[in-house]
C-alpha cells in the first residue's frame, strides 16, 4: 500500500522508538474503491424485487391529528403497503437518550415534516403519487418558533412536561461574592444558529429479510448496535433476529447518528416480505433529517485587576426543537466547554434543553461544543481587550496547567500541549499580516484567536467497546470493529494500528467494519472516538491472539513461551533464527483442533466513576486542544468576509496517521467555517424550513476556503491507542469565536451572534457608524 | 412514452429505452448500473453526478437522455484502463482528496475535463474547475492539490 509524503510526521522522536506503522500516512483503506466510484453506496445498491419507499410527513409544525386517511393511497395499482402508527408492533418512539419521537406521529404533530406514513411501492413514481393520496386532516396549535417564544410563561405546551426537557444546575465557589470584589464584569449574550449537516448522501438505506428469517438493515448510520436495539423495540422482535451494517455512508457528521430511515425500512420490508429501498430527497433532508441545536448563552465573567478570572457565571439555552435525541449530552458538552480549559474560582451553570417546533436538533460534530465555545471564546477576547492585554497573553495567564483541578473537580492532565500551542500561534504570520495596509480603502484586515477543548467519548458513561482480529490461515488479518467509517479513516487507523500490535505489513489487514454480523460492539463513531474506542479494544484483542498463538508456537518448536520471541509473523527460538513458524501456519492447526481463530479484546474507557451533580456525563478523563488563529478581510461596501487564513496547532496526542489527521482537520475547519459565516437554515411563518438545497443553504466551496495550516503539538496520551487521543471534532470548536475575534479587530465592532453573514455584518457596521 | 436512446458510454456503444425527460442520471443508475454519478442533489447544485459529456463536465441530473444521442460519455468508472487507475484517480487517492468518497467521482470527472482540455493549468483554473463541486467533509486543498500533481508530471 502507498505510503503518501508530503505531511510532516507528528513526532521524530516517537518515530526513534520504533514504529513501524503509527505516525505514518498510508492512504485510507478504501481509497481506490472510492476515487473508481466502484464502492457502492445504499443509495446505489439494488436487490432484486426490492420496493421503492417514500415517507407521508406532516404539512404543518404544531397540530392536533383529526384523520389520516390512507385508503386511496392504498387502493393505488403498485402499491404494496401504506403504514401508519397502528402498523408499529412495539415501542412507537426512537431517541439515542430517551425515545420520545414516534416513529409515525399519532395524536399530535409537533414540527413541519414529522413522518405520519409510509409507503412501498413497485416503483419511484408510484411511490410518489401514492403520498399524493394520502389525506391528513388538522386541527392546528400556534407554533412556538424559537427559544425566546417558549419560554415565556403563556407558551403553548409541546410536552406534557412543558417546554424545558432538561435543566442542569452546576455551583463551584460563589459567583455572587466574587463580582462584588471583581475589578471588571462583563455580561454579553452570544447567539449561534441551526447548521444542517448537508452530507452529500441524503438518508440513505435498503432492507431485507434473508433466508434465515433476519432482518437485515443496510444503512448509513453511525452506531449499527444502536440501530439494531432501536429497531428490535419497535418491532417488538429479539435484536439477535436483526442486522444492521452502517458502512459505507457519504458523510454523516452527527446527523446520522440517531436513526434516521432504519425503523421505517424495517417495518416495510417485515410488512412487504419484500427488499425495500428508502432514499430521502434532498428538501426531505432538509425538513426531516436532524441539525446541529442553535443556542442562547448569556455568560456574566468577572476578572481581577491582574486580569485574571474570578468568576464565570453562565446561563445556556440549547433548542432541542421538537424532540430531544441527543440534547441531554449535548447540552452536557456546552456545560462542560463553558469555562473553556480555564481556571476559574467561581463557577455558576445554569443550563437548559428547550423544546420549540423547529424540527429535532441532534447530534453535530463538536456535540454543543461550538456553541459554548463561540460564547467564552468571545468573552476571552473582549474581557483581554478591557484589560489592555494581549488575547494570548490573557489566555495563557488563565489556561489550567498539568495537576490543577478542573471546573469539575477533575485533574487537569496533559495541558503542557495546549500550552505550547497557544504559546507558538504568537509566531503565526498571520498576527503580522493584520498589521499590513489592506489593498482596497473599503477592506480591513482583522486577526482573531480561539482555543478549544473537548472530550473524547462518553465522559462518566461506562464505556467498553469490544472489538476482534481474526486470523485467516491463507495469510490474511481480519479486522472487526463496530464504529463506522464515513470518511473519518477509522479504518485505515485501525488497520495500522493493528499492523504494528501484529508487525505484519499493512496489505495482510483486512477490516470489516460496521456490520453486527460480524463485528463486535465497538460502540458509535461519535463524540471523536473511533479510533480512542476501537484501536485500544484492538490492542487488547491482538495481545490475546499473540498469546494463545505463542503457547502454540512454543509446542511447535518444542520450546517454552519464554523461550521463543515474536516478529513480523513469525515465532522463533530465540538464539536459533533458523527455528521458527508463522502464525498462519500455526492458525491451520488452531483450525485443525477446531479452536476459535478470533480474538476478542474489551476495553475499559477510563472514566470518573461518578457525574458531577447536576450532569449525566461530565466530566472526561482524556480531553483533545486546539488553538485557532483566523485572518480576514472585511469588505466593509458589502459585509462580506473573506478568511484568507486559519491556523490550527492541535494536541490530539500521538497521531496515527499524519495526512488522515490534518485533512480531518482541514474538513473541521471548513465546516466551521460555514458555522461562522453562512450556514443558518431559516424557516417560514409555518416553520417550514426554507432554505434546504445547496443554492439557498450555503455550505463553503473551494472558492469560499481559506489558506489552513494544521499542525500538531508533540504529545501523547498515556491511556491511547499508541498515544493517540480523539480528534473528528476538535478543529471545529473554535473556528466561529476566532473568526469573530478577527471581526472585531477589522471592524472595530463585536458580533454576539452566528453566522457572519454579510447582511448582519453590515446592519451592524452601520449602526455602529463603522460602515 | 419512451424513446431509443443510442450513445457511447465509456468507450462502448449503448442503446437504452426511456422517457424523453428522463434524466440521464437516473438511465445510468437505474437502467446501466453505473452509480459512480451521485444524485446529491438533482438541481444541478452539488456536482457529485458529474460525468463528461463530449468532453466537458455536465451535472448529469440536468442533461435529459434525449439528449444524448450519438453522443460520448464518460464516467468515473470508465476510467480505469486495464486495471489502471487514471492520473487523476490515483492522485486523489494519494493525496487524500476522498473522505467519506461520495462527492469524490464528480470531482474526478470535473478534474478530467480541465486536464482533457489544458494538460498544465493555473490554480486559479483548477479552482475554476472543481467550484461546482461540493465536498462537504472538506478536502478542498487536498483535491487542488492532486489536480496540481497530475499536471505536472
Amino acid at each position: 500500500m502507498p505510503e503518501v509524503e508530503a505531511v510532516k510526521l507528528a513526532s521524530e522522536e516517537i518515530l526513534q522508538q520504533g514504529y513501524s506503522y503509527i505516525n505514518r500516512s498510508y492512504q485510507r483503506v478504501d481509497a481506490l474503491d472510492k476515487v473508481t466510484g466502484k464502492i457502492k453506496f445504499f443509495s446505489d445498491m439494488k436487490i432484486e424485487g426490492m420496493l421503492f419507499a417514500r415517507v407521508f410527513r406532516s404539512s404543518v409544525a404544531h397540530a392536533n391529528i383529526v384523520t389520516l386517511d390512507t385508503t386511496e393511497a392504498e387502493r393505488l395499482q403498485g402499491v404494496r403497503a401504506v403504514l401508519t402508527y397502528k402498523d408499529v408492533p412495539g415501542l412507537n418512539a426512537y431517541g439515542a437518550i430517551i425515545p420520545d419521537a414516534p416513529v409515525l406521529g399519532y395524536g399530535k404533530v409537533r414540527f413541519y415534516g414529522e413522518p405520519l406514513a409510509l409507503v412501498a411501492a413497485d416503483d419511484q413514481e408510484t411511490a410518489e403519487k401514492a403520498l399524493g393520496l394520502i389525506k391528513a386532516v388538522y386541527e392546528p396549535l400556534p407554533a412556538v418558533h424559537s427559544m425566546d417564544e417558549s419560554l415565556k410563561p403563556e407558551a403553548p405546551k409541546l410536552h406534557d412536561r412543558g417546554n424545558i426537557a432538561r435543566h442542569a444546575l452546576i455551583l463551584k465557589g460563589d459567583v455572587d461574592r466574587a463580582f462584588k470584589d471583581a475589578h471588571l464584569t462583563l455580561e454579553r449574550t452570544y447567539r449561534t444558529q441551526s447548521q444542517k449537516h448537508m452530507f452529500l448522501e441524503p438518508e440513505a438505506g435498503i432492507a431485507y429479510t434473508d433466508e434465515l428469517g433476519n432482518l437485515n438493515i443496510l444503512a448509513g448510520g453511525q452506531n449499527p448496535y444502536r440501530d439494531k436495539m432501536q429497531v428490535a423495540r419497535s418491532l417488538n422482535i429479539s435484536p439477535e433476529k436483526v442486522r444492521v451494517i452502517n458502512y459505507p455512508a457519504g458523510g454523516a457528521f452527527g446527523g446520522k447518528d440517531d436513526v434516521t430511515v432504519q425503523i421505517h425500512l424495517a417495518l416495510l420490508a417485515t410488512k412487504t416480505k419484500r427488499p425495500v429501498k428508502l432514499v430521502w430527497n434532498r428538501e426531505e433532508s432538509g425538513i426531516g433529517g436532524f441539525h446541529r441545536h442553535p443556542s442562547l448563552i448569556t455568560l456574566k465573567t468577572a476578572v481581577n485587576d491582574d486580569g485574571r478570572l474570578l468568576a464565570n457565571d453562565s446561563h445556556i439555552y440549547l433548542d432541542t426543537g421538537a424532540y430531544q435525541s441527543f440534547g441531554p449530552t449535548v447540552l452536557d458538552v456546552t456545560i462542560e466547554v463553558i469555562n473553556g480549559p480555564y481556571l476559574i474560582p467561581n463557577i455558576r451553570i445554569d443550563a437548559n434543553l428547550v423544546y420549540t417546533n423547529n424540527g429535532i436538533s441532534s447530534a453535530f460534530r463538536g456535540f454543543g461544543g461550538p456553541q459554548g465555545n463561540f460564547a467564552i471564546e468571545s468573552m476571552m477576547d473582549e474581557m483581554a481587550e478591557e484589560m489592555k492585554m494581549d488575547p494570548i497573553d490573557f489566555r495563557l495567564k488563565n489556561l489550567a496547567k498539568s495537576g490543577d483541578i478542573g471546573p469539575f473537580g477533575n485533574s487537569m492532565r496533559n495541558m503542557e500541549g495546549i500550552h505550547e500551542a497557544l504559546s507558538r500561534l504568537r509566531n503565526s504570520p498571520l498576527w503580522q499580516l493584520g498589521k499590513e495596509l489592506p489593498p482596497k480603502p473599503w477592506i480591513r484586515r482583522g486577526t482573531g484567536v480561539a482555543i478549544a477543548i473537548k472530550g473524547v467519548g462518553f465522559g462518566t458513561i461506562p464505556d467498553y467497546p469490544t472489538a476482534a482480529v481474526e486470523l485467516l490461515p491463507q495469510g490474511k488479518i481480519k479486522v472487526l470493529f463496530s464504529n463506522p467509517d464515513y470518511g473519518q479513516g477509522v479504518n485505515t487507523g485501525n488497520a495500522q494500528i493493528v499492523a504494528e500490535a501484529l508487525d505484519l505489513p499493512m496489505n495482510e489487514i483486512e477490516v470489516v467494519n460496521a456490520d453486527t454480523q460480524y463485528s463486535p460492539d465497538t460502540g458509535s463513531s461519535s463524540a471523536s472516538r473511533g479510533t480512542f474506542t476501537s484501536g485500544n479494544a484492538l490492542l487488547v484483542a491482538c495481545n490475546k491472539m499473540l498469546d494463545r498463538l505463542r503457547m502454540e508456537a512454543a509446542l511447535y518448536l518444542e520450546s517454552t513461551r519464554d523461550g521463543i520471541e515474536y516478529a513480523s509473523g513469525r515465532f522463533l527460538i530465540k538464539g536459533n533464527e533458523s527455528k521458527s513458524v508463522s502464525i498462519y501456519d500455526l492458525a491451520k492447526g488452531l483450525r485443525a483442533k477446531g479452536e476459535t481463530l478470533k480474538f476478542e479484546g474489551t476495553f475499559e474507557v477510563p472514566r470518573y466513576p461518578e457525574p458531577v451533580k447536576g450532569t449525566l456525563e461530565v466530566p472526561h478523563v482524556v480531553y483533545m486542544y486546539g488553538a485557532m488563529v483566523s485572518s480576514i478581510e472585511l469588505n466593509t461596501l458589502t459585509g462580506y468576509l473573506d478568511v484568507k487564513n486559519v491556523d490550527l496547532m492541535a494536541d490530539i496526542g500521538n497521531v496515527i496517521n499524519p495526512l488522515l489527521a490534518t485533512t480531518q482537520c482541514e474538513g473541521g475547519i471548513v465546516q466551521g467555517l460555514g458555522f461562522a459565516t453562512s450556514e443558518e437554515l431559516v424557516y417560514n411563518q409555518d416553520e417550514k424550513p426554507m432554505n434546504t438545497n445547496y443554492t439557498t443553504y450555503i455550505v463553503p466551496s473551494i472558492a469560499d476556503i481559506p489558506k489552513m495550516y494544521v499542525e500538531f503539538i508533540k504529545t501523547y496520551e498515556q491511556y491511547g491507542p499508541y498515544g493517540a487521543k480523539g480528534m473528528a471534532e476538535i478543529p471545529i470548536v473554535p473556528v466561529g469565536a476566532s473568526i469573530a475575534n478577527a471581526l472585531k479587530q477589522a471592524s472595530g465592532v463585536r458580533y454576539y451572534q452566528l453566522p457572519l453573514t454579510p447582511g448582519r455584518v453590515l446592519s451592524k457596521l452601520h449602526d455602529q457608524g463603522q460602515g | 412514452m419512451e424513446i431509443e436512446v443510442s450513445f457511447v458510454l465509456n468507450g462502448k456503444r449503448v442503446t437504452v429505452k426511456a422517457p424523453p425527460a428522463k434524466s440521464l442520471l437516473r438511465v445510468l443508475r437505474e437502467d446501466l448500473d453505473i452509480t459512480s454519478p451521485k444524485p446529491g442533489c438533482e438541481a444541478g447544485e452539488c456536482g457529485a453526478c458529474t460525468v463528461l459529456l463530449d468532453g466537458k463536465a455536465v451535472t448529469s441530473c440536468l442533461v435529459m437522455i434525449s439528449q444524448v444521442q450519438d453522443r460520448e460519455i464518460w464516467t468515473d468508472e470508465g476510467l480505469v484502463k486495464d486495471g489502471q487507475l487514471d492520473p487523476i484517480q490515483k492522485a486523489i487517492a494519494e493525496e487524500g482528496g476522498s473522505q467519506c468518497g461520495y462527492c469524490t467521482p464528480g470531482f474526478v470527472m470535473s478534474a478530467k475535463a480541465l486536464l482533457n482540455s489544458n494538460p498544465h493549468p493555473t490554480e486559479k483554473e483548477i479552482v475554476e474547475s472543481i467550484s461546482g463541486n461540493i465536498c462537504r467533509c472538506g478536502a478542498y486543498p487536498r483535491l487542488v492539490q492532486a489536480i496540481k500533481k497530475v499536471a505536472n508530471e
